[in-house]
């Protein structure tokens, strides 16, 4: 084996045989998708049954406001004022809301219903108030005019709007596939400072231990720092595959049975939304195979890794610097904060990107090589084409990538040849410049 | 007869950013020999190391291994066990002295053949299960070592192979270094110990403030730097002793020692001899014994080092 395969071996197989790697390969996706259910599991209503008080001053609701298990209406009692039931409202800790409904509500679209309450409601509580509220409306309108309900009913329909590229009709409704983009931006995000920083600890390691020397002294400084860059990337992918795998095993196994009664689609369908003002809670599964059909996987998962690699290249160069300029991980914080903003500047500016992925800061953002992996990656999997990113500008942006990062290992290479060897002295920026001229 | 040269080194500069480590340095250095590389800290020794290590560039000038110029192909060749040492302390012994050996160009399969012979040799034989952290700083010192000659280099440039050491090791590890140079091996070794220098080198060279300041074998320099200087013990009175000759001499030091017995350290002056001094004195005195006072290493280090 020549020496930067050993190198690389050593650096691979020490980090692979780690109990924590070990571990983290199966845990890691078990967290993930444990967050994943906790998350969805705290937004969900925790209050099983909403007690609401209903000021109907017009009289006109109590036989058309629908009435439910979970949302509970009573009506307030007879002759009392607003004011009088707020404090009944106040008073009776049994109650969850005070609805108030104004008297011209139901005959002018001016007027506002009020939700009065103790402890804020979801957004999905106000959703559901408001559309059996806008509900009772339109059904009183339908008989006050004399309208057929079945007629109504027939009229009354819900349309999705389909947004089509003209010029490549597969593009269709692409907002709805950044999700993929946002999940696999993450996790370049994630992947890069992971590893990355491996590559810095590794430095400072071989430096604090004063092996580095004897190192240098059968391979060069560059290779000894190419070889580790290349064995902790390795690790990063290898750690990407086990959880790809461990994940689609859960997937398959686990995950159906854990899931089974909350994304069956048949008990959804007895969800109280009658008359539907938007796709919603139904639309998971909906969702689900829209991105499973519509994303292109084949060309997302070469650009992830391409990026990926490409990515994590660039940051981990100028991490292995920064590992031989100091003496400890303590005096990294001044170096490491000019690294992390772009990135997370890049993962802030992601849905800016989704909103309009065309946009000219899309097409920066996703062309400079230090945001590109992220940004890009949300453009790509918002589908290739007019729509989003060419790919011309893909492969320019690959480009850039590959250039700065033969540029900056270079620099990192020669501040880490110094750096490495200089010991006891917390270096400076303006010793990292001197080194670099030198 | 001209012993052949293993490392020659002709106009070396090398400069950093903020001083000159190096400046024109001309050293050769014989084959088979213990060559000690000498000089106070911060004079440039190890970056002249890392030269010949090709760890670092030189500015200007040229090395030579073996009457080839210095290239990758020699890195082989050279075993370096650095100052600044250490090993990966989380990984195995036998782990890594197997990678550091393959680092040096050993197959696997030599490197395991040499590795149990040193280990035996040393009494390591249990360590290769053991991990770094639990060994003794002693005990790393000889994996350190091991690692350092297994490949059989031609050269061996050994920076303070002893520091740290108890005397036992210490002892230990000067015999093989002895027993390597029995096997051809040329040696360099840099240290401010200068027991060991005079102990078991041949040659030394003196770099001060980036200059070489000397270059010679230990008995030249030596001799270079004797001043004349002779201890005297006699017995008798002092004024008897320091009546008897006229001129040609002074009187550096004098102790009683005991009663009648004394102890002087004269210096002779231009072409006076010992010879005429004893004669002069023979009749007043009785003389016991008579050295004379040869500088060691350490005294030429100092006055080589200080004389400016």
């Amino acid at each position: 084996m020549s020496k930067i395969g050993l190198i690389i071996s050593r650096e691979y197989l020490t980090r692979v045989k780690k109990k924590t790697f070990i571990l983290m390969s199966f845990l890691g996706p078990l967290l993930i998708v444990g967050f994943v259910l906790l998350t969805s599991y705290l937004s969900q209503e925790n209050k099983e049954k909403y007690e609401i008080l209903v000021v109907d001053e017009s009289h006109l609701f109590d036989s058309i406001l629908r009435n439910s298990d979970k949302y509970h209406l009573q009506w307030a009692p007879n002759g009392k004022n607003y004011d009088e039931v707020q404090e009944i409202f106040k008073k009776d800790d049994q109650l969850d809301l005070l609805v108030y409904l104004p008297l011209n509500l139901i005959k002018t679209n001016s007027m506002t219903a009020k939700c009065l309450y103790k402890e804020i409601p979801s957004t999905g509580v106000q959703k559901h108030l408001s559309s059996i509220i806008n509900e009772a409306i339109e059904l009183y309108r339908v008989n006050f005019n004399n309208i057929d309900i079945s007629t109504y009913k027939s009229i009354k329909t819900k349309i999705n709007l389909d947004v089509v590229d003209i010029e490549n009709k597969e593009n269709r409704n692409i907002q709805r596939k950044a999700f993929v983009g946002i999940a696999l931006a993450f996790f370049i995000y994630g992947f890069i400072f992971l590893y990355s920083v491996q590559v810095m600890r590794g430095v400072i390691e071989e430096k604090t231990n004063r092996i580095v020397e004897v190192i240098i002294s059968s391979v060069s400084s560059f290779e000894l720092m190419m070889a580790k860059i290349i064995g902790v990337g390795l690790v990063g992918i290898t750690q990407f595959i086990i959880w790809a795998i461990v994940t689609m095993i859960m997937s398959i196994t686990i995950f159906p049975l854990i899931i089974k009664d909350k994304y069956n689609p048949s008990l959804q369908m007895n969800s109280d939304e009658l008359v539907n003002n938007s796709f919603k809670i139904d639309s998971n599964n909906e969702a689900i195979q829209f991105i499973i059909n519509e994303v292109q996987w084949s060309y997302l998962i070469v650009f992830f890794i391409l990026f990926f690699l490409g990515g994590y290249l660039l940051y981990s160069g100028l991490m292995a610097a920064i590992g031989a300029a100091v003496d400890e991980e303590a005096d990294t914080q001044q170096f490491l904060l000019p690294l992390t903003i772009p990135m997370v500047f890049a993962i802030l500016m992601a849905s800016k990107v989704i909103d309009d992925p065309s946009s000219s800061l899309a097409f920066w953002l996703s062309e400079i090589p230090f945001t590109s992996p992220i940004i890009m990656i949300v453009r790509i999997a918002m589908g290739i084409g007019d729509s989003s990113v060419e790919m011309w500008e893909i492969i320019l942006s690959l480009f850039l990538l590959t250039i700065t990062f033969i540029g900056t290992s270079w620099l990192s290479g020669r501040i880490y040849r110094k750096g490495i060897l200089s010991y006891g002295k917390k270096a400076s920026y303006s010793d990292l410049f001197k080194w670099l001229k030198n | 007869m001209f012993s052949k040269k293993i490392i020659e080194i002709k106009g070396l500069h090398k400069s950093y950013s903020d001083h000159k480590a190096l400046d024109n340095i001309n050293l050769s250095i014989d084959e088979s020999k213990i060559f000690g590389l000498l000089g106070p800290n911060g004079a440039g020794k190890t970056t002249l190391i890392r030269i010949i290590n090709q760890i670092l560039e030189p500015d200007q000038g040229e090395v030579k291994f073996a009457g080839e110029n210095l290239s990758r192909k020699h890195i082989h060749s050279i075993g370096y066990l650095p100052e600044e040492r250490g090993l990966y302390k989380k990984m195995k012994v036998g782990e890594q002295v197997l990678y550091l050996a393959q680092l040096k160009g050993l197959s696997k399969k030599d490197a395991k053949q040499k590795l149990s012979h040193w280990f035996e040799k040393l009494g390591a034989e249990n360590w290769w299960n053991k991990k770094v952290e639990d060994l003794s700083k002693g005990m790393a010192q000889k994996i350190q070592f091991i690692t350092t000659v297994l490949h059989e280099p031609k050269v061996l440039i050994l920076d303070e192979p002893l520091s740290g050491l108890d005397p036992v090791n210490s002892l230990l590890i000067k015999n093989e270094i002895l027993e390597l140079k029995k096997k051809n091996t040329s040696i360099i070794l840099s240290t401010h110990d200068m027991n060991s220098v005079e102990e078991i080198c041949e040659e030394v060279a003196i770099i001060h403030n980036s200059k070489k300041i000397l270059q010679g074998s230990i008995n030249e320099i030596k001799k270079n730097y004797e001043e004349n200087l002779w201890t005297i013990l006699y017995s008798g009175n002092q004024m008897n002793f320091t009546n008897a000759v006229w001129g040609g001499w002074e009187l550096k030091n004098h102790t009683n020692l005991n009663q009648n017995i004394n102890k002087a350290e004269i210096k002779l002056l231009n072409d006076f001899t010992i010879n005429k001094f004893i004669k002069g004195i023979v009749d007043h005195v009785e003389i016991l014994e008579i050295n004379k006072k040869i500088p060691s290493i350490n005294d030429v280090f100092i006055k080589a080092t200080t004389d400016e």
